[in-house]
């Protein structure tokens, strides 16, 4: 390793070698994370088409109203804090910290918002007779399996991520954390927006009556 | 701020029309569901309309684009030969279908 390649930052003076990628060690092992934790919502949508394909008799229960309303309005939700995130990134590397902290606030109200809305649609379904292992249409009972399943992987990622930015903000309203903290944060985020732009086509609308 | 290192840091303005495209896509799905395709058809069209959402996402919002190659380079690939070994079971998600179908 040529010296140019080391610099001197960490405690004790001993050398550090420089990043392949130019990023931080946090960057990149949430890159990492986010990596594995792709192949894994692969492998769960993968086995929910195997399931699907298997099963000829397999149930179209979702109506455009309400679910497929309900559905694009929760993307619409998803996105649009993916946008918020953005700028709250932009703002914290602006150090213009009141407004990154107003920004990720309104993350923080969509993540909610849409982790309110599909807790209403699970309930409605519950209603009807939905269960885990429960077809209240007669057909395949994995649906309920595939479906809570599935979105109950992804609900339960937007829940870990509201928290986390949470505690973010918190961290870097009180200067404990950096700009590189919260855009580190959006990565998972982001990456949550993005696995939904799989599961809302896969899951709802090839299952619409 | 790690992602713009390179001197091309993206705008607010390009983040909202990378939204607004997302958006429209979501619209070209939904119409797409309702147009009584094939279901085969409908599921290529669904894949095909997802990938393109997904790359913006990462791209644009995630900063690959402003990243160095060898982060892409070194995640990317990987990930799509992962999903890539996944596709093995397909024919036997056939078989059972066509085992269930009357007549089959």
């Amino acid at each position: 390793m040529g010296h140019s390649a080391m610099s001197v930052g960490a405690p004790h003076g001993f050398p550090v070698e420089e990043s392949p990628y130019g990023i931080k060690s946090k960057k990149l092992a949430m890159w990492l994370f986010i990596i594995a934790d792709a192949s894994t919502f692969g492998a769960i949508l993968f086995a929910y088409g195997f399931l699907r394909l298997a099963n000829p008799d397999w149930t179209r229960p979702f109506a455009f109203s309400p679910t497929i309303v309900n559905g694009i309005v929760m993307t619409v939700v998803l996105l649009t804090s993916s946008l918020t995130m953005v700028a709250a990134v932009a703002a914290a590397h602006a150090r213009r910290q009141a407004t990154a902290l107003r920004w990720l606030g309104a993350t923080m109200f969509l993540g909610l918002l849409f982790a309110a809305l599909h807790l209403k649609e699970w309930f409605a379904m519950f209603g009807e007779g939905w269960r885990l292992f429960r077809n209240p249409l007669g057909g395949s009972p994995l649906f309920g399996a595939t479906f809570f399943g599935v979105t109950g992987l992804h609900l339960l990622h937007v829940i870990c991520g509201v928290i986390v930015i949470g505690a973010i903000a918190a961290g870097f309203r009180r200067g404990r954390f950096d700009a590189d903290h919260v855009e580190t944060t959006s990565l998972y985020w982001h990456f949550v927006d993005l696995v939904w732009m799989f599961v809302f086509p896969l899951v709802y609308l090839m299952n619409v009556r | 701020m790690t992602a713009t290192t390179a001197g091309r840091a993206p705008t607010m303005r390009l983040y909202v029309l990378v939204w607004i495209g997302l958006i429209l896509i979501v619209g070209i799905e939904v119409f797409l569901t309702y147009e009584r395709l094939a279901a085969g058809t409908l599921l290529a069209c669904l894949l095909a309309l997802a990938l393109v959402e997904a790359a913006l996402a990462v791209m644009y919002f995630m900063h690959l684009k402003y990243e160095r190659p060898a982060l892409f380079w070194s995640l990317i690939p990987y990930l799509i030969f992962a999903l890539l070994m996944m596709d093995h079971f397909w024919p036997d998600a056939l078989r059972l279908m066509r085992q269930r179908l009357p007549g089959g």
